[in-house]
């Protein structure tokens, strides 16, 4: 009965809404029970120089990176809003579609009228790029879309003309793209044909009469899809065709069209629709694009592998279609590296997040009357984020690795740039997600919260897995290319040369009986460790394959059904390539405890990697050996958690590129934040 | 109930109320520069009241016409001169620790800013919770004419400023009234200075700590000032497109191309008086600022910390000593700037000013301890 009476009395203040009087407080309501924000750097040391830490990870133009950090942060046009006596950036997500178009626009002018474009398109030199993919990562912290919506024009559109063109495609356009007097996108993908572009089915036919080209989408499925920037603003595009000559199929070519005119009007002859809402990037306004006798004149075609003559006669310099089409891939390599590299500053936002909020919040005391406990002093929690963090370090090495091999590219190295650019950008982004979705519910409901970034970041990187070649088929072109290393190292007199696989040419690592913590940490055995499990894979694929063809199949039939194969050996060359630009990282580093911090972070990156299934499925580790491993993870791990907030803090991520649940999170939901 | 315990010789006089400490810089013949004895007074009555639950909140002001006209450089330099640039340091780390304390201190602090507050003055007002302006006000941060930069924590505070209004306050020394005080956000509010009697007198009656009581208080005595008409505030827009250029050489370009669109005196004042700016000063103020953006005030005050420590030693340029002697000392307002100009600067020059010293006896800034207090989320959002 008096349970009762109390219940009716709670219930009658929840319905009158008044504030709690006294009365109803028990002594142990009163208010130094309440929980207060302590800012986890009162608390945590810094064993290293995070601005040293930060240096190595961001790698380059930390000056620039900064100083555009501070262009976003000082405008309004990026949406900062106070939360919790801190400003936050950040678009607004809860804007309709149309509206999130129109202001990702008004970003890009804002940052265009302050010259951050300038030199991106008729600049050269390592130094441009390398800047250039510094503004793209910051950009990138901002906001998915406006870093895809700048990506479209710069790279794609951009990197066509760069690539494909020739001296007059460059004069005529480089200069106004850069200032933004055309806007261009890129039309490759159809409704029938994503990654298997030779397969197009738009069609281009020359007129020598009027010289000529006349365009068109034969069918629905040869509708263009998904193509950034056409359904609001681009004026201009690159189209890919089949371009059929006098009635021979050339293959796919790439000619400018204008979709538009100055004044954003549709041109006659092109009809264009909205893909409408995705699950995340509305900022980016996806269209798709018919054409209906399109003409262009002669010159529009993208000379610099193929072209036609006035009188229609085609010309090329590379005799093989094979060749000739790859080498209209290449533009896509640079989008491959500005994704791996984007995927990793999200990881990089998420954990930030993820850690900072989990070394301010507590749940449940150990005794009654105990504090309650923080929870990145939880080990559970610890195994959950800190092997992420570590491969999110990892990962960092791989992409400034990966970006050096970009722009000190030559064509020698074109094959590698695309192997290695393949592979990053599959596992990367997949990681990505994977390290994500693990933040968001690390941080519990507060992670729901748009306005908490890590969990919408989700929905906004989805889409990394599958544009710019998906994920599976980037990884099957990985074990293909390793099997063609292999089948060429066959050969006498040749060894393996390229790619990591030296390895390959000298006899195989032992991995010793009985595993202790000298040797677990020790990075001979952990490069000794990946290698043998791609060197056994990489055998095994080849058997496969050759046992397949053997019993008369074609090549192509025998890669598809060893699949499995495939699949454990791209993410073992993965693993091993990514292991190796950390190693080597290390290696530039005098003995100081930032680099004993990295020793740590290194052995737990590669200690994770073998708890993937393989090592037990094929046998590289005993059962006894793999619960040791599983052992001494968790013991990095607790020997990591000292240094958490350190490490995230040299991510270099500014304050207000991350979310209130990393700072004062009971200040940014007080009531009195509530009422304006 | 106000009882009065320091003579009228002390730098700092002190008033002692039920809530409320008033504390008064008094060195009224030099605008109230901050002498190292004043520094040192000032810290310990701070670091003293905190851990005073008497006390509620602190007011600083100043005697005469001048709230503070900044550091005592004169001094520093006689100093310098006399001990080595050892004998500098020690007045910037006092100073710096100070500003520290006050940015982060657990209980309100009023600065009634009644005249001029440049320089060493915005450190010991700008950091404090609440900033009161009045039609006396004077503000500016002029160290680039002196070869210094905006230090006792500027990169933190002028580069929280609208847009790129920051680097043109810091890189100009731009004068602004309490109006553009407001406006901008170096003041937080605006009071006649006919009403401060009125606005100390409730201060000290309010037994209060919570910075939103004592808001609404000095709210009570507010007026909304208009801004006048050849406010720089209207210029924003330029600003900004300057202002965020890239490089000093940049911003001056860009203002160039300005007053060719449009011939337009304020932008041709202001070009001039980059081009007066000891260039060594611009180049290690404008990398300040933009780095502070991105730095809580404690990693803002320990880089200003090195740096000022490079201005002193006159390794890679002496021109803090040309710029005291020509503006402060010979009073001839013509400095020989060395490098004189900025394209002879190497961007690695610029690196050194942010290094670490090389001196053995050389440490970081290592401001004051705050941990033990519960501070408020104001503070929080600042480290």
């Amino acid at each position: 009965m008096d349970r009762a009476f109390q219940r009716t009395k709670v219930l009658t203040g929840h319905l009158l809404q008044s504030p709690p009087t006294s009365s109803f407080q028990t002594p142990s309501l009163s208010s130094n029970a309440c929980l207060n924000y302590s800012p986890p750097e009162l608390s945590e040391k810094y064993a290293f120089d995070i601005n040293d830490m930060r240096k190595l990870m961001d790698g380059h133009d930390l000056e620039e990176r900064d100083r555009l950090f501070g262009m976003i942060t000082q405008s309004k046009v990026f949406n900062p809003r106070v939360r919790g006596g801190k400003v936050f950036v950040s678009p607004d997500y809860n804007q309709s579609m149309e509206q999130q178009r129109e202001m990702t626009w008004k970003r890009i002018e804002y940052l265009f009228e302050r010259g951050v474009f300038q030199g991106w398109l008729t600049g050269e030199g390592e130094e441009v790029e390398m800047r250039r993919f510094a503004c793209f990562e910051v950009l990138g912290l901002f906001d998915h879309s406006i870093s895809i919506k700048l990506g479209v024009h710069f790279f794609l559109w951009g990197g066509a003309i760069q690539f494909f063109g020739t001296k007059h495609h460059h004069d005529k356009w480089l200069r106004d793209t850069e200032n933004y007097l055309i806007k261009g996108c890129f039309a490759m993908t159809e409704l029938g044909h994503g990654s298997n572009v030779r397969g197009i089915e738009t069609i281009t036919t020359y007129d020598s009469n009027t010289g000529e080209f006349v365009i068109n989408t034969p069918c629905e499925s040869a509708q263009k899809y998904w193509i950034g920037g056409a359904a609001n603003h681009a004026t201009h595009t690159i189209v890919f065709s089949q371009l059929n000559i006098n009635g021979t199929n050339q293959g796919v070519h790439a000619l400018i069209a204008q979709i538009r005119d100055a004044d954003g009007n549709v041109c006659p002859n092109i009809r264009i629709a909205d893909c409408g809402h995705k699950i995340g990037l509305n900022g980016v306004d996806n269209g798709r694009i018919w054409f209906d006798n399109v003409r262009v004149p002669r010159e529009n075609l993208l000379n610099s592998v193929a072209d036609v003559s006035p009188d229609g006669k085609y010309l090329s310099a590379i005799k093989d279609p094979d060749q000739r089409f790859a080498a209209f891939l290449a533009p896509l390599t640079a989008g491959r590296v500005n994704i791996a590299v984007n995927a990793v500053y999200q990881s990089k936002v998420g954990l930030a997040i993820a850690i900072r909020y989990a070394l301010t919040r507590r749940a449940f005391s150990l005794k009654p009357k105990e504090p309650e406990v923080l929870l990145l002093d939880y080990p559970s929690h610890q195994r959950r984020l800190l092997p992420l963090l570590a491969k999110t370090y990892a990962m960092s090495f791989g992409a400034n690795y990966l970006k050096m091999l970009y722009v000190k590219r030559t064509p020698q190295s074109n094959k590698i740039i695309h192997v290695i650019s393949s592979s990053f950008k599959a596992t990367f982004t997949w990681s990505n997600m994977q390290i994500l979705q693990e933040c968001r519910e690390a941080c519990g409901g507060q992670g729901l919260k748009t306005e908490n970034r890590v969990g919408h970041l989700k929905a906004e990187h989805d889409v990394q897995s599958t544009f710019e070649g998906d994920n599976n088929i980037l990884m099957q072109q990985v074990s293909k290319a390793l099997f063609a290393e292999y089948m060429a190292a066959q050969k006498p007199n040749k060894a393996f040369k390229g790619l990591g696989l030296e390895h390959m040419n000298k006899p195989c690592p032992v991995i010793p009986s009985r595993l202790t913590t000298t040797t677990l940490r020790c990075s001979q055995f952990q490069m000794d460790v990946l290698c043998l499990r791609e060197r056994d894979l990489l055998n095994r694929f080849v058997a496969e394959v050759s046992q397949c063809q053997a019993k008369g199949e074609s090549k192509e039939h025998a890669f598809i059904m060893s699949y499995q194969l495939a699949e454990d050996l791209g993410k073992a060359f993965s693993d091993r390539a990514i292991l190796q630009t950390f190693v080597e990282a290390e290696a530039t580093l005098a003995a100081c405890s930032l680099k004993d911090v990295l020793g740590m972070l290194r052995s737990l990156y590669a200690l994770n990697c073998l708890e993937d299934g393989a090592y037990l499925r094929y046998g590289y580790l005993s059962v006894e050996n793999a619960a040791t491993v599983r052992r001494e993870i968790t013991k990095i791990c607790s020997e990591l958690r000292p240094h958490a907030l350190a490490l995230v803090s040299s991510f270099g991520i500014p304050d207000a590129f991350l979310s209130p649940i990393a700072f004062n999170w009971i200040d940014a939901n007080s009531w009195s934040s509530a009422q304006h | 109930m106000s009882s009065s315990v320091s003579s009228q010789h002390d730098q700092v006089l002190v008033e002692e109320n039920s809530f409320a400490r008033i504390l008064t810089l008094n060195r009224p013949k030099q605008l109230n520069a901050l002498s190292f004895q004043m520094i040192s007074r000032l810290l310990e009555l701070f670091l003293a009241y905190e851990e005073d639950p008497n006390v509620k909140l602190v007011i600083l002001k100043g005697k005469g016409r001048a709230f503070c006209a900044g550091g005592d450089v004169v001094a520093v330099v006689h100093d310098i001169w006399a001990g080595g640039w050892r004998a500098g340091a020690n007045f910037f780390m006092k100073e710096f620790s100070l500003n520290y304390l006050m940015a982060t201190y657990s209980k309100p602090q009023v600065s009634i800013l009644n005249g001029i507050v440049m320089g060493g003055g915005n450190g010991v007002s700008m950091h404090g919770r609440f900033r009161v302006a009045t039609e006396n006000s004077v503000f500016a941060m002029p160290e680039t004419a002196l070869g210094l930069f905006p230090d006792v924590g500027a990169s933190y505070f002028l580069s929280r400023l609208p847009g790129f209004f920051g680097e043109y306050v810091g890189l100009t020394g731009a004068r602004l009234d309490g109006a553009e005080m407001l406006a901008c956000g170096l003041a937080t509010h605006f009071v006649p200075s006919a009403k401060l009697p009125m606005v100390e007198a409730a201060l000290c009656d309010a037994d209060s700590s919570d910075p939103v009581i004592i808001s609404s208080i000095i709210d009570q005595y507010c007026e909304k000032p208009s801004l006048k008409e050849q406010t720089v505030y209207n210029r924003l827009d330029v600003i900004d497109r300057c202002f965020s250029q890239r490089t000093v050489e940049e911003i001056l370009s860009a203002l160039e191309r300005e007053v060719v669109d449009q011939r337009d005196g304020w932008i041709f004042a202001t070009i001039q008086t980059l081009k007066k700016a000891s260039p060594t000063s611009l180049k290690i103020s404008l990398r300040s600022i933009r780095v502070g953006r991105v730095q809580g005030v404690g990693a803002c005050l320990a880089r200003e910390y090195r740096m000022v420590c490079h201005v002193m030693r006159g390794e890679f340029s002496k021109d803090f000593f040309e710029g005291c002697r020509a503006m402060l000392l010979d009073k001839d307002k013509n400095p020989k700037w060395e490098p004189s100009k900025l394209e002879h600067i190497a961007d690695t020059t610029i690196d050194r000013y942010f290094s670490k010293v090389k001196d053995e006896d050389w440490e970081d800034l290592k401001p004051p301890t705050r941990s033990k207090f519960n501070l408020p989320p104001y503070v929080i959002a600042k480290l």
